[in-house]
């Protein structure tokens, strides 16, 4: 199994604010970042999703002006939120140099490209470069996060729809395991765009009012746009540099369902089979787990196969485990999913306060603990927090309080 | 770390569908570019497109006949890899992985899709699915049963050589018993558009590595390795090409969509991948920032030794995964001691490097490095060696 991950650094800028206290505070308070939309206009059932302030942030000024000047929006909230990681964690140059970049993405600039697109469409070449589609890459944020904060180590992104940043979770885990890096950033970031918006509405996946996960009233998910980042360390190297060590990964499990482009699988095999291959390789019995931060995107499928893979893992112990959502709050944010329940999984084991699941009035399902508006203070030792994306991609991450590791 | 084993090979590119045709095109000096059948456009005269793509003959599901074409190169190189290794080694079902890396993804129907929402407020839901990025890992994992662990990864030029040393890190540590890892991407108007308004297409074909380096040539295709433990795969008996040894590669200080200007503290990174290679598969395409930038590290990287140097970007165009067709070369040679040369190279920029040329060059090829480059800094080179080497 190799070396100890610790989690030494966490960043976050999502609808409820732009960093981790702000996070924070809201998750436990219950607010609700979800709103009407102003970015474009939407003309579909929908016209609500959960927008983040792309505020400048310092680190640009490392850029080349060029880079500098075709920042999309997601490369924005992929600074922000790495920049805020990289700092918490403390690393000094030489460790950032060395430090790999692991990025779950599926937009990334989308929507600038779609406005680029628009206009070379519509005839006004006159503003427009053509070089801008090839920018669009689904890289460019990595690029962005990579040259603006020093990390030269391995970079790679992935895309594994909403599952892809708790990929990237696993996939720095298993370099620091296996002694390819002592430090890793791992990172999800999306921005609110056209394409998702009207693809997703014209599914009828969107709910025209804030999204209910776990309700009997739910009806489809609300989108939202932001990162998540987390500096993931060597324990030892952590703690020999003393660095704060808020959590550590214990393990963690990726399936697949091989069923449908979109839709999950009806029993849910390939979520059970994640979670219990994050479990086993955290070498954890499913009666140790303390809390569940679900995916539970408040589409009526996904919260009823959620919950039938939970009780078919967790059994018995189902009914004392508290499970939330914080979808209701920052939106799904699609590839950021991952890294933003990540950064609030472990915020809940750091503090000892479980995050609210916002909306959820009249839960569908009375053998589950969820954990309604405001949260609740618990002690808990041991979280897990799953992922699903379109394509049948599962991801679940099991993760610790240090002292329970 | 387990050394990992490449048991079957799937190429799809300009010269057709298999290793067959790629290897002996290759090697024959032929180029894979012809005129664009598929649809209308000007100003790229020749491109590297795969033609006779037929859904029915890979797709097998009533689900996938709604495949995109990017999924479909990447489904076809899937299966004809599994033919080329004699069926897929048995497994237990979660043990069976998928890594496929996409630049670019399924380009020609986000610009349907967008032409729609443009024109009429409204996205199609039938389209939708196709837009994810992992459509093609999607698609694939559904029409061959793949349960174990799946990724789609992006790296820009790099999106090739970095899936597959990715697949090959999942073998090399356990987490899955068998891995197909590769690589598609699609040739469609938008991109000859966009390329050739920029002025990145030469018009009278690619010079890859050569003074006369003026563009590249569009291209599309796909490559998929049957990937396993060479314990494994030697205990069946099975044939092995070559193994790979998974690098995760580095990168460098860069302008975020260009390509980084010190060539030498690139060559000096490099020179510890490539320092004892017998052959390197450069990633030059034509384009001249490009090619400049990849002659200037690799002579520094290749410092007074002259390993072959060969890029087959020159017969089959220039995409996002074209690396994936690169680790194909590379394999290839190691397996039949054979570099092919190098078309349209006629006068090296650099003296220093051996790149190959008038013909190819028989030479026992003990280690192949595929060099994956990226822009924004990013490099995956793909280590190759020969069994029990």
């Amino acid at each position: 199994m190799g070396r100890a991950v610790a989690i030494t650094g966490l960043g976050a800028v999502t609808a409820v604010g732009p960093n981790v206290p702000a996070l924070a505070t809201a998750v436990v308070d219950g607010r609700c970042g979800i709103r009407p939309l102003e970015l474009f206009t939407a003309q579909g059932r929908c016209s609500i999703a959960a927008s983040a302030d792309a505020a400048v942030v310092d680190a640009e000024t490392a850029l080349d002006a060029p880079s500098r000047r075709r920042l999309s929006r997601a490369d924005r909230f992929a600074l922000a939120a790495s920049a805020e990681a990289c700092a918490a964690a403390g690393l000094d140059a030489a460790e950032r140099e060395a430090t790999a970049v692991f990025v779950g993405a599926t937009t990334a600039g989308m929507r600038e490209t779609e406005e680029f697109y628009r206009r070379r469409r519509a005839g006004e070449t006159a503003r427009f470069r053509p070089s801008h589609l090839l920018g669009a890459s689904l890289a460019a944020p990595g690029a962005v996060v990579a040259q603006a904060l020093g990390l030269f180590g391995a970079r790679s992104t992935m895309s594994t729809a909403c599952s892809s940043s708790a990929l990237a979770i696993g996939a720095a885990v298993d370099a620091i395991r296996q002694g390819r890096t002592r430090t890793a950033l791992a990172l999800g970031c999306d921005q609110l765009c056209r394409l998702t918006y009207a693809g997703f509405d014209a599914l009828q996946a969107l709910d025209p009012a804030a999204c209910r996960p776990f309700d009997r009233e739910r009806h489809g998910l609300s989108l939202g746009e932001g990162a998540g980042a987390l500096l993931l360390e060597d324990a030892e190297h952590a703690r020999a540099r003393g660095a704060t060590i808020h959590a550590v990964v214990l393990g963690w499990g990726t399936t697949t369902d091989a069923h449908h482009v979109t839709a999950p699988h009806p029993q849910g095999a390939g979520a059970v089979r994640a979670l219990t291959a994050a479990l086993a390789d955290a070498a954890r019995p499913a009666t140790a787990v303390d809390y569940v931060n679900a995916h539970g995107s408040a589409t009526k499928q996904n919260d009823e196969i959620e919950v039938g893979a939970l009780r078919a893992v967790l059994g018995a112990s189902l009914g004392r485990i508290p499970v939330s959502s914080s979808k209701s709050q920052v939106g799904h944010t699609l590839a950021a999913a991952g890294a933003i329940e990540a950064v609030v999984t472990v915020l809940a084991l750091r503090d000892g306060r479980l995050p609210a699941t916002v909306g959820l009035a009249t839960p569908e399902w009375d053998d589950v603990d969820f954990v309604p508006t405001p949260g609740r203070h618990a002690s808990i030792g041991i979280a897990a927090s799953s992922s699903y994306g379109f394509g049948g991609h599962n991801v679940t991450l099991v993760l610790a309080r240090p002292e329970a590791a | 770390m387990t050394p990992v084993a490449v048991t079957g090979l799937g190429v799809v590119s300009g010269f057709g569908l298999g290793v067959e045709p790629f290897w002996s095109g290759l090697l024959a000096g032929r180029s894979g570019l012809r005129p664009i059948e598929r649809f209308a456009a000007s100003g790229a005269p020749l491109v590297g497109a795969v033609d006779g793509l037929e859904v029915r003959a890979f797709a097998q599901t009533a689900l996938a006949r709604r495949i995109d074409r990017t999924s479909l190169l990447a489904l076809a190189a899937c299966r004809l890899a599994i033919a080329d290794a004699g069926g897929l080694p048995a497994s237990a079902p979660d043990q069976l992985g998928l890594v496929l890396g996409s630049a670019l993804g399924n380009l020609g129907e986000t610009t349907l899709f967008l032409d729609r929402l443009f024109a009429r407020g409204a996205g199609n839901p039938l389209l939708f699915p196709n837009l994810v990025m992992n459509a093609s890992l999607s698609y694939a994992s559904i029409e061959l049963g793949v349960t174990g662990p799946t990724a789609l990864i992006t790296e820009q030029d790099a999106s090739g050589e970095a899936a597959i040393a990715w697949g090959a890190q999942w073998v090399a540590a356990g987490r899955a018993e068998v891995v197909l890892a590769g690589a598609a991407d699609e040739l469609d108007p938008i991109i000859v558009e966009v390329l050739r308004d920029t002025g990145a297409i030469d018009p009278s074909g690619p010079h890859p590595l050569d003074r006369r380096a003026a563009g590249c040539a569009p291209g599309e295709g796909a490559t998929v390795l049957v990937l396993e433990p060479l314990s494994a795969a030697r205990a069946r008996g099975a044939r092995v090409y070559a193994t790979l040894v998974p690098h995760d590669g580095f990168s460098v200080p860069s302008p975020v969509h260009g390509w980084p200007a010190d060539a030498t503290a690139l060559g000096r990174r490099l020179a510890a991948v490539v320092g004892d290679a017998d052959l390197i598969v450069a990633a030059a395409d034509g384009a001249p920032v490009r090619d400049r930038l990849e002659s200037d590290a690799l002579a520094v990287a290749v410092g007074d030794r002259r390993p072959a140097i060969t890029a087959p970007r020159g017969a089959i165009g220039a995409f996002g995964s074209a690396g994936a067709l690169g680790v194909a070369t590379a394999v290839l040679a190691v397996h039949h001691s054979r570099v092919p040369p190098t078309l349209g190279c006629e006068s090296p920029r650099s003296s220093t490097l051996d790149v190959v040329r008038d013909g190819a060059r028989a030479a026992a090829v003990r280690v192949a490095v595929a060099h994956g480059l990226a822009r924004g800094g990013v490099c995956r080179p793909v280590r190759v060696e020969a069994v029990g080497g």
